[in-house]
C-alpha cells in the first residue's frame, strides 16, 4: 500500500462515493419503501401490504412472475447446457458462428423478440398462415407458454456462455484420472464435469432468472392478460386514471426482495464449489461420427438460429415496402426515411443520453474502482457490497424509485434528460466498479512502486503506469456499458416525456400502435450501434464473450 | 560514519506483531550488503522503509548524512529490483529502462548513451525494441536491474530478485548482478532467503531473525564462526548431540569443557567416517549402524544412528566405493575442531 501523505484526494473521493450512493440509490430505494409504507393522506399504515397479501390480482402476479422467472431459468438452463456442452466438447462446424448468433441473441434490442415470435407465430402470423394452409393448425404463441419460448430464446445465451467458459476450463486429467478409475462416461460428465461446472451453472441461472423477472417488455407484448409483478407496477404507475403510486411502490418492494433472495440463494449454493483448475491440461473437442453429429449440430444450429430469429426477423421486415403502418409486397427503404424524417430527434436523444452516462460511468467506475481495490478498509467493504444492490434492482423499479425520489423534495429531475441518464448510471457503474478493482487487483502493485523509486509520484506513477494498463479494459467495459445503456427500456419507459424519448420507448410505443416498419427499422440501427461496440470492445480485450454478461 | 546507518529501527504491524524490533545496520560506499532470514523475518519490510514504501514506526534511516525518512520515496534517489521484476509490459525494453531517466531531465541524446550502454551491460542490447512481454523472467530481470542501474541511484535494493527464476539461470544471473555491482560501485542491499546465494553474493551478511538481527558479518565469518545457534542452522546445516554420557565421554577426550554450553553441534561436513574399529589420533569416535545413504552427486549424506543421536557425515566426492548399506557398522570421527556449543538463549559459547 502506498502511503500518500498530506494528499488526502482518497477521503475526498470515499465521501462523494457515499453522497453519491446516498442520493442515486438509498434516497430512491428508501423513497420507494416510504411510500409504500404511507397512504394518500400522508399517514403510516401497513395497508399497501396487507392489499397485496389480499387481492387474488397480486397473489396471481406474484404467482405469473415465479412462473415465468423459473420457466425461464429453466428453459435457459436447458438450451444454454446443450448448446455450451457441444460447442465445448465436440467439433462443431462454424463453432464461432453459433457463439456470434448467441451474442446476437444477447444484444438485441429487448422485447423486439417477442414481437418478432408474434410476426411469425401470433393471431396473424406468417408461419402460422403457411401451416394453415398446409392444414395444421397450431395455437398462437400469446400466454405464458410464448413468454416462457421467448426467454428462453433471449436469455440461454447467459448460461451458454458461462458454463462453455467453465467446461473449457475442467482440467482433462481430472476427466483421465476418473476413466483411469474405471467411471463409465456418463459418470464421469455426472460426478467429475458437472460439480465442476456447477457455480456456473447457477451464475448463468441466475442472470437469467433476474432478467427474466425484470423483464417487462415481453409479457407486456405477449402476455395477453398474463400480469407478471412488473408489468402491473407499471400499469399501476402509468395508469391514466387512478395512478397508485403507493401500490406500484410496494410491488417495487417485493420485486427487490424476491430479486434479492435469489442473487442470495445462487451465492449461497455456489459458496464452496469454486474450483480452480490450472490450465495445463485443456479438454479436446471429440470429433463425432454420424447422426450422434448431424444431432449435434442440429441443436446446435437450431438453438443458435432460434435464438437470433428476432434480430433477423427485424432487420428483413426492417427493408420491407410498407404502406403506414401496413407492409407491402417487396423491399423499399420507406421505415428508414421515416426515421430520418421523423424520428430524428429520438436516436439522438438514445445516442446523446447513452454517451453522457457511459462517460459518467467510465469515469466515476473507474475512480470508485480504484478506490476499492486500493483502499482496504472496513468503509471500503461496505461500498463494495453496497454497489451490489443495484444489481437487483429491475429497471422498472429503478424508474419508480427515481420518480418517487425525484418528483418532489430537493432535487427535482423529473421529466429531464438527466434522470433517464442518472438511472443508467447507478445500474451500470458496480459493472465497472467491479471490472476496475479487479483488474487493478490483478496488477502487481511493484509495477507502481518501481515508477516511484524511479523518481514518479505516487499520482503521476499512477497516471504513466496503472492507467495505461487498464485502459484497454476500461474502453471495453465502457463499450459493453453502451449496448445496455442503449438497450435500455423499462427505466426509460417510467421516466421518459415527450421531448426525453429513446429508441427503445419508441420501439414500444411503435410496435403497440401497430406500426412494426418503424419499430424494425428503429431496431435495427439499435442493433447497429450495439454490434460496434461489442466489435470495438472486443478490439481491445480480445474475444471475450463472457464479458457480456 | 558509514555511507547508510539504520538505528533502532522498529516497526509494528497491530498491537503485538514487530516485524522489526530494534534493527541497527550500517553499509558502507559500494558494499554488496545482504539482508538474509526466513520470510516473515523482517528483511523485506526492512528494505521497504529505506525505499520508502513503509515508513517505520520508529527509528532512523541515514543515508550519505541526511536523514531519508523525511524523503517521501519518489525523491530518495534508489534504485530497486523486484522479485517479480515490475517490468512496464505496455513499454518497449529501451523505454522500460529509459523510464527513471525522463523525470531526471535527461537530455533525449545522452539518455540514449545511457540507456544503450546499461543494456550493452546486461547483455540485451540486441532487444531494446521489444516488448517485455513474451521474454523469458531471466530476461525481464535483466531489464528491471537496467532500469535500476541506469539512473545511478545512491543506493540499490534488491529484493529477492532471483527467486522467481530457475535453478541454473539463478546462479548464472547471480554472478552477473555480483560482477554488475562491483562494475558500477553503488551500494547494494540484497534481500534473500537462499543461504547459499547469500553467501556466493555478498560482502558481508546480515541474518535476521524474527524481527531481530542474529549476526553481522562476511560469508566466512556467517558461515565458519556463527555466533547463534539460529544461524548455524539457517546457514548450512547442524548436526545436535544428544545429551548423555557418550557426548560427556566425547567432549572429555577432545578435552572441551563443558561449562555453560546447553548445545552441542558438528556440521556434517566437519565429521568423518571410518570403519567400526577405526580410531583417529587426537579425534573421538562414536561408533554407529548407517539408517540413511542419500548420493547427492558431488557429496553424499550417510545419516548414522550413535549413542550421541542421529549424526549426519558428509562425504565429499564420494566414489562406488563411498557407497554405504543400511544397518552396516560404521564410526563417526569427530575432530576437535568440529563441536560448536551454544547456550541456553541460542547464543555461541566459546571454548
Amino acid at each position: 500500500m502506498i502511503v500518500m501523505p498530506r494528499f488526502n484526494f482518497w477521503t475526498v473521493i470515499m465521501i462523494l462515493t457515499w453522497v453519491m450512493l446516498f442520493v442515486l440509490l438509498f434516497v430512491p430505494v428508501g423513497s420507494v419503501l416510504v411510500s409504500s409504507l404511507y397512504d394518500q393522506g400522508g399517514n403510516f399504515t401497513l395497508a399497501n401490504y396487507t392489499k397485496f397479501l389480499a387481492e387474488s390480482r397480486f397473489h396471481q402476479a406474484f404467482a405469473n412472475t415465479l412462473v415465468v422467472g423459473f420457466g425461464g431459468l429453466f428453459g435457459a438452463l436447458l438450451l444454454g447446457s446443450i448448446m455450451a456442452f457441444c460447442v465445448s466438447r465436440f467439433v462443431i462446424r462454424g463453432g464461432k458462428f453459433v457463439s456470434l448468433l448467441a451474442i446476437l441473441a444477447l444484444v438485441s434490442p429487448p422485447f423486439i423478440g417477442a414481437y418478432s415470435w408474434i410476426v411469425l407465430f401470433g393471431a396473424g402470423g406468417v408461419v402460422r398462415g403457411f401451416l394453415r394452409d398446409l392444414g395444421i393448425s397450431m395455437p398462437p404463441i400469446y400466454g405464458v407458454g410464448g413468454i416462457l419460448i421467448v426467454f428462453s430464446l433471449k436469455f440461454y445465451p447467459y448460461v451458454y456462455l458461462m458454463v462453455s467458459g467453465a467446461l473449457s476450463n475442467v482440467n482433462r486429467s481430472l476427466e483421465e484420472a476418473a476413466e483411469g478409475l474405471g467411471l463409465t462416461p456418463w459418470q464421469r460428465t455426472m460426478r467429475i464435469s458437472f460439480p465442476m461446472v456447477f457455480p456456473a451453472l447457477t451464475a448463468g441461472g441466475l442472470l437469467a432468472l433476474i432478467h427474466a423477472i425484470a423483464d417487462f417488455g415481453t409479457p407486456r407484448l405477449l402476455g395477453r392478460g398474463y400480469n407478471v409483478l412488473a408489468t402491473e407496477a407499471f400499469t399501476l404507475y402509468a395508469a391514466e386514471v387512478g395512478s397508485n403510486m403507493s401500490m406500484a411502490t410496494t410491488i417495487s418492494v417485493v420485486l427487490i426482495i424476491v430479486s434479492m433472495i435469489f442473487v442470495l440463494l445462487q451465492r449461497y449454493m455456489s459458496r464452496r464449489n469454486v474450483y480452480h483448475g490450472n490450465m495445463i491440461n485443456k479438454p479436446i473437442r471429440i470429433q463425432l461420427k454420424g447422426w450422434r453429429n448431424v444431432l449435434a449440430h442440429f441443436a446446435v444450429y437450431f438453438i443458435g438460429l432460434c435464438g437470433a430469429l428476432p434480430v433477423i426477423i427485424s432487420v428483413i421486415y426492417s427493408f420491407r415496402k410498407t404502406s403506414g403502418p401496413v407492409f407491402q409486397d417487396g423491399f423499399a427503404l420507406q421505415s428508414y426515411e421515416r426515421i430520418l424524417f421523423g424520428l430524428g430527434d429520438v436516436v439522438r436523444n438514445s445516442l446523446s443520453f447513452s454517451v453522457a452516462a457511459v462517460a459518467l460511468i467510465v469515469v466515476v467506475g473507474t475512480v470508485v474502482g480504484v478506490l476499492v481495490a486500493r483502499r482496504t478498509s472496513l468503509n471500503t467493504a461496505l461500498l463494495d457490497g453496497a454497489f451490489m444492490v443495484p444489481y437487483v434492482m429491475p429497471g422498472i423499479v429503478i424508474g419508480i424509485a427515481f420518480i418517487a425520489a425525484f418528483n418532489t423534495g430537493p432535487i427535482v429531475l423529473t421529466g429531464t434528460a438527466a434522470i433517464i441518464i442518472l438511472s443508467i448510471f447507478i445500474r451500470r457503474l458496480p459493472y465497472t466498479v467491479r471490472t476496475t478493482a479487479t483488474s487493478l487487483r490483478q496488477l502487481s502493485p511493484s509495477m507502481e512502486e518501481a515508477a516511484i523509486s524511479l523518481g514518479y509520484s505516487p499520482f503521476q506513477a499512477f497516471l504513466r503506469i496503472t492507467v495505461p494498463l487498464i485502459m484497454p479494459g476500461i474502453i471495453a467495459g465502457g463499450m459493453l456499458s453502451f449496448v445496455t445503456a442503449i438497450n435500455e427500456l423499462s427505466s426509460s419507459l417510467v421516466l421518459y416525456v415527450g421531448s426525453t424519448m429513446t429508441m427503445p420507448v419508441r420501439i414500444y410505443l411503435l410496435i403497440l400502435d401497430g406500426d412494426f416498419g418503424v419499430a424494425a427499422a428503429l431496431s435495427t440501427i439499435l442493433l447497429l450501434l450495439s454490434g460496434s461496440a461489442v466489435y470495438i470492445a472486443f478490439r481491445f480485450m480480445g474475444r471475450n464473450e463472457q464479458a457480456l454478461l | 560514519m558509514s555511507y547508510l546507518t539504520v538505528t533502532n529501527a522498529t516497526k509494528r504491524f497491530g498491537p503485538t506483531f514487530m516485524a522489526l524490533d530494534g534493527v541497527s545496520v550500517s553499509i558502507e560506499r559500494g558494499e554488496f550488503f545482504t539482508l538474509l532470514g526466513p520470510s516473515g523475518c523482517g528483511k523485506t519490510t526492512l528494505l521497504r522503509a529505506i525505499a520508502g514504501f513503509n515508513d517505520l514506526t520508529s527509528g532512523a534511516i541515514v543515508l550519505d548524512g541526511a536523514d531519508l525518512r523525511t524523503l517521501p520515496p519518489h525523491q530518495r534517489d534508489i534504485g530497486m529490483v523486484f522479485q517479480d521484476y515490475a517490468v512496464f509490459p505496455h513499454l518497449s525494453v529501451f523505454d522500460n529502462v529509459g523510464f527513471g531517466l525522463k523525470p531526471r531531465k535527461v537530455p533525449a541524446a545522452e539518455l540514449k548513451i545511457r540507456v544503450t550502454e546499461a543494456l550493452d551491460t546486461v547483455r540485451l542490447g540486441a532487444m531494446a525494441e521489444r516488448l517485455p512481454a513474451a521474454m523469458s523472467g531471466g530476461q525481464q530481470q535483466r531489464i528491471g536491474l537496467a532500469r535500476a542501474m541506469v539512473i545511478k541511484p545512491r543506493l540499490l535494493l534488491m529484493d529477492e530478485p532471483l527467486s522467481n527464476l530457475d535453478a541454473k539461470l539463478r546462479i548464472e544471473l547471480r554472478e552477473e548482478i555480483r560482477d554488475i555491482q562491483k562494475q558500477v560501485d553503488i551500494a547494494t542491499i540484497y534481500v534473500t532467503h537462499d543461504q547459499e546465494e547469500a553467501l556466493a553474493i555478498s560482502d558481508r551478511i546480515c541474518v535476521m531473525n524474527a524481527g531481530k538481527i542474529e549476526q553481522v558479518g562476511t560469508p566466512q565469518e556467517i558461515y565458519g564462526n556463527p555466533q547463534t545457534r539460529f544461524v548455524a542452522e539457517f546457514v548450512g546445516s547442524i548436526n545436535v548431540f544428544r545429551p548423555g554420557s557418550a557426548l560427556d565421554a566425547m567432549l572429555a577426550k577432545l578435552g572441551h569443557a563443558p561449562g555453560g554450553a546447553a548445545t552441542w553441534t558438528a556440521r556434517p561436513e566437519h565429521l568423518a567416517l571410518v570403519e567400526p574399529d577405526g580410531q583417529d589420533s587426537g579425534a573421538a569416535t562414536l561408533p554407529g549402524t548407517v539408517t540413511k545413504f542419500t548420493y547427492l552427486g558431488r557429496e553424499a549424506h550417510v545419516q548414522v544412528d550413535t549413542p550421541a543421536g542421529l549424526l549426519v557425515v558428509q562425504i565429499a566426492n564420494p566414489g562406488m566405493a563411498a557407497t554405504r548399506h543400511t544397518g552396516d557398522a560404521v564410526a563417526v570421527v569427530v575432530p576437535p575442531s568440529a563441536p560448536m556449543a551454544f547456550g541456553p538463549d541460542g547464543a555461541r559459547v566459546k571454548r
